[in-house]
């Protein structure tokens, strides 16, 4: 069972009894999941876990020490306690330490659903069976996963602080291959509402695709336009957050350096209809009230109408630049149109030449200098020709700058911001657009279906 | 030449050694730590299983601890100790999987948890297709350890710290370098093993990585340029600190990276490779590793991780690469991250070919998967990495066969007229059936008329699999042989991380289309 605000904070203030540190942080992770993993029209791996860790953070004559346990016995809690003051006695001085936050007021965010205790196992293989069941009417070979993760955090400070949120994340993804594997297609949703994930849909979707993208054609290398689904603009930009660090860019090391020891905030680095946003009370794609230091988060215009408005500041750095530590960024990045937003099949019917690409596959970066990432498509790529999509293309290879893609002039239209997490880790939620791309950059192709 | 780490281990006779009482069997007899009998909490989940009907059960009762202490510069950041404990039980019921965990390692809790993975199987044999069968395995009593000299925690932090600051000032003491970042990683997994075969195996690994960037920055034009270590994670203790010229390696990653910043582009095109096998590990990992996956193979990871070129029908007879290339599994790498006495159902680790005279020759296979391909045991490749993950298949160790004869990296590139040597892994990305790839490296030159040249940025090749290796006309001897790998190779869903080695000479390849990524141009 998941662990309680009241249960919680009992926990952390007993740990916190443990040290007489001058300054403690105690944070507590408590979870439970339950998966199913379902390939080649049979089940696979699945199970049930639950786990609920501790660490510890103490300083003393500014010297930092960090325990873990997730054994919650009074000798293992004292054991750590132990630990963590042993680390920080023979450790070198924490010249970045500022002391913990005292009382904070946090927004309720909201997002807790209790999905796993729904997710009952006789319930999950019939929705399972199901989705194969569907797919078997087109002879298809269907894989996915089922999974729903319950997660509370809480955290006490010896300045007075405490912090507890719980959420929770349904999510079902598939993949239809054909039988011959000359067509794939998939498609994946969250939600932290179980009763919102619409699991037929989701197969649905992912066995179109693969029916769609049978026989594919090789096309010649080089620039496109592309129409980039929700789910392959998530792939791309889920970067975003870990890039946007204030400290970076005025030491000279981030896309977002300008010469002289300078940072591009204030530039009109994007397309002007760009907005991007971080929220964590949007009712779609509730996040964390808190950033990953404990301060409060709310909600951040990180560029608006294509002005690189914000960048992350720490608590630390903000104190040696003399400014307020960022409210943000959490995790569910969002990307709005200033512009009434464009509906993908009209993005479609106005591209003479181009490509529709579903999603995006092994993206990694190669230059963060300019944030130039490589990657493949995967899953769906299909031909526009004339306003009309006319056949499946075989994959492609690109390298691409993200800074480029999204500059002024780069992009032709952008549609509404629909809930999706990027295909590789699946980890958050953002609310992400279709983007119509003037050019993209295909460097070869693949074989791979 | 650089000395390889093989032989810096080698020189100091670093593969042999093992520890007396190991810290975390004293933890666990420390005062007030609740006592922990593995065979009782065994015995309980398993006899709690059968009486559910399952006709299979073994359960994982696993310790896990953590160190990583990171610094910048001439501070550190953070030193931080983390310790799970825990247990998973996984039961096969008519057929069909089932698993659950749970942090709480007593007999009752076992049973109830091995109560609810059989109620997890039940839901879904009603819907199974295929009944799962597992390969017999021969029952095994023992303990297993890897090799470790020096046991990294319980060696003084003050140590560990000063090694850090001591790479971070040789790096820092090259004119030039702005930042350096490193970290010092330490794996202890404590891992024991139960099943209805009756197999009792206990195994105690130790994992060690030193790693670090640095960064050279030109503020004036807005640039800055990087070089990584080039020393691997490896299945080691403490010693590996002074084993390998970590130091040395410091200091050339400061030059390398000031000289980046002044560095010369290339014209996109073909060219003859040499790469280093501080590079190539992670090109054997991508696209041999991965490609003789037998689950990929039948689709198993289909969502995910992607299929495989590779298809059943290919075994025996598909040219993979060139008659010189020679590829094997092996669990019994000496400090491979991957190396294990026996895997996580009981099977003993091996060592077997999968690329024999360049032709395709066999998979990695598991106890599920070795029948449905008509063999009648595993190679042992099942692996979780926690003890709250279900167990799944997972690469061994995969290396690549030096030549032979005495061929140093300098006899490669004095056969190349127009080409490029790499050396260390960076940028990475294939696609999900394991045919084109592409990789960058933290060091790249030109080769001019036999000699390495001038140095090179923005580079990176692409090629497809069986072309790649098909082009290999050139391998290094034993002197030039790595063992590269990884902490965190990441498969599954929810994705699971497994640690991982490759070993390799140094080869060399003809025609490999080469681009500058710093290019607008489409390539």
């Amino acid at each position: 069972m998941l662990i309680t605000e009241k249960e919680a904070k009992a926990l952390c203030q007993k740990i916190l009894g443990l040290t007489k540190a001058d300054d403690a942080q105690v944070r507590v992770i408590s979870g439970a999941q339950t998966h199913q993993r379902f390939a080649a029209n049979s089940f696979t791996t699945g199970g049930a876990s639950e786990n609920t860790s501790v660490a510890l953070t103490v300083w003393i004559a500014k010297k930092k020490g960090l325990a873990t346990t997730n054994d919650l016995s009074d000798g293992a809690l004292r054991a750590m306690a132990e630990e963590a003051e042993r680390i920080a006695r023979i450790s070198p001085v924490d010249r970045e330490y500022l002391p913990t936050l005292g009382a904070q007021a946090y927004r309720a965010t909201g997002g807790y659903t209790a999905a796993t205790e729904q997710a009952a196992p006789a319930n999950r293989a019939k929705a399972i069976a199901e989705i194969i069941a569907a797919g078997g009417k087109d002879s298809m070979q269907l894989a996915g996963l089922h999974q729903a993760i319950d997660t509370a955090t809480a955290s006490v400070t010896k300045n007075g602080n405490f912090f507890y949120d719980r959420k929770s994340r349904v999510t079902l993804s598939a993949t239809a291959r054909t039988q011959t594997g000359d067509g794939s297609g998939y498609f994946s949703r969250s939600h932290f509402d179980a009763a919102k994930l619409d699991t037929a849909m989701i197969a649905r979707t992912a066995i179109q695709k693969a029916l769609a993208s049978r026989s594919p054609q090789t096309l010649d290398a080089g620039a496109y336009t592309v129409i980039l689904e929700a789910q392959a603009v998530a792939d791309l930009l889920r970067i975003l957050r870990f890039v946007l660090d204030a400290r970076g860019a005025e030491e000279g090391r981030s896309a977002f350096s300008a010469p002289g020891g300078k940072t591009r905030l204030g530039e009109k680095m994007f397309d002007e209809r760009v907005n991007i946003i971080s929220d964590p009370a949007h009712p779609d794609a509730p996040d964390a009230p808190a950033t990953a230091e404990d301060v409060p988060a709310e909600k951040l215009w990180i560029v608006r109408n294509g002005v690189l408005e914000s960048l992350a500041y720490s608590r630390y750095w903000a104190q040696q630049k003399g400014k307020a530590p960022t409210l943000g960024p959490v995790l569910n990045t969002i990307l709005t149109s200033s512009a009434a937003p464009v509906k993908l099949d009209e993005m479609i019917a106005s591209t003479e030449r181009g490509l529709l690409v579903s999603r995006f596959w092994y993206y990694r970066p190669v230059d963060m200098r300019t944030l130039t990432f490589t990657g493949l498509t995967r899953d769906g790529l299909w031909l526009i020709e004339g306003g009309k999509i006319k056949r499946a293309a075989r994959n492609f290879r690109f390298n691409q700058s993200l800074i480029e893609m999204l500059a002024p002039g780069a992009i032709d239209a952008i549609g509404a911001p629909e809930r999706v997490s990027e295909s590789e880790n699946n980890a958050f939620p953002m609310l992400m657009p279709p983007l119509k791309i003037k050019r993209f950059n295909f460097s070869s192709q693949s074989d791979a279906v | 030449m650089t000395q390889s780490r093989r032989d810096f281990l080698l020189s100091t006779g670093a593969a042999a050694g093992a520890l007396a009482i190991p810290s975390w069997m004293r933890d666990a007899q420390a005062e007030e730590a609740p006592p922990v009998d593995r065979a009782a909490i065994a015995g309980a989940a398993i006899a709690a299983a059968r009486k559910a009907g399952a006709a299979y059960a073994d359960i994982r009762i696993n310790r896990y601890r953590n160190e990583a202490i990171a610094t910048r510069e001439r501070q550190a950041q953070n030193v931080a100790r983390s310790y799970s404990f825990g247990f998973g039980v996984r039961v096969l019921y008519k057929g069909a999987w089932g698993f659950a965990a749970s942090r709480i390692v007593t007999p009752q809790e076992a049973a109830r948890v091995a109560r609810q993975a059989v109620e997890i199987a039940r839901a879904n044999a009603q819907f199974q297709p295929r009944a799962v069968t597992l390969a017999p395995v021969e029952k095994v009593v023992t303990t297993w350890r890897n090799a470790c000299e020096r046991d990294p925690f319980d060696a003084p932090l003050d140590d560990k710290i000063q090694f850090l600051m001591k790479l971070n000032e040789r790096a820092l003491s090259v004119k030039g370098v702005r930042f350096v970042n490193s970290l010092l990683y330490l794996v202890n997994e404590q891992k024991y093993f139960a099943s209805t075969d009756g197999s009792r195996i206990e195994q105690n690994i130790v994992r060690t990585w030193p790693r670090f960037t640095v960064t050279a920055v030109d503020q004036t034009k807005g640039d800055f340029q990087t070089r990584d270590s080039l020393g691997a994670p490896l299945g080691i203790g403490l010693e590996y600190l002074s084993n390998y010229p970590w130091l040395e390696d410091a200091e050339a990653a400061g030059n390398d990276a000031v000289e980046k910043l002044k560095a010369k582009t290339i014209s996109s095109g073909k060219y003859d490779l040499v790469l280093a096998p501080s590079h190539l590990w992670l090109t054997i990992h991508e696209s041999v590793g991965h490609s003789t996956e037998l689950d990929r193979a039948l689709g198993w990871e289909a969502d995910y991780a992607g299929t495989s070129f590779l298809t059943p029908d290919k075994l025996g007879k598909f040219q993979f690469g060139s008659k010189i290339v020679n590829f094997y599994a092996d669990r019994n790498e000496p400090h491979g991250l991957a190396t294990v006495g026996y895997d996580d159902e009981g099977v003993p680790g091996q060592r077997w070919h999968l690329v024999k005279d360049g032709v395709f020759v066999d998979w990695q296979t598991t106890r599920e998967l070795a029948p449905m391909i008509g063999r009648k045991t595993s190679y042992g490749c099942l692996h979780a990495d926690n003890w709250a993950s279900p167990a799944f298949p997972r690469m061994p160790n995969v290396s690549l066969e030096a030549a032979k004869e005495n061929v140093t990296i300098d006899d490669l590139i004095a056969d190349v007229k127009d080409g490029v040597l790499m050396s260390g892994d960076a940028s990475f990305s294939i696609d999900q059936q394991r045919y084109n790839f592409q990789f960058g490296s933290q060091t790249c030159y030109e080769i001019k008329n036999g000699k390495r040249g001038a140095m090179l940025r923005d580079v990176v090749y692409q090629s497809r699999t069986p072309d790649f290796w098909n082009a290999c006309d050139g391998l290094g001897g034993s002197s030039t042989v790595y063992l590269g790998g990884s902490f965190s190779d990441g498969k599954g869903r929810p994705s699971q991380s497994n640690a991982v080695s490759h070993g390799c000479p140094a080869a060399r390849f003809r025609q490999i289309n080469v681009l500058n990524t710093a290019s607008k141009q489409p390539e």
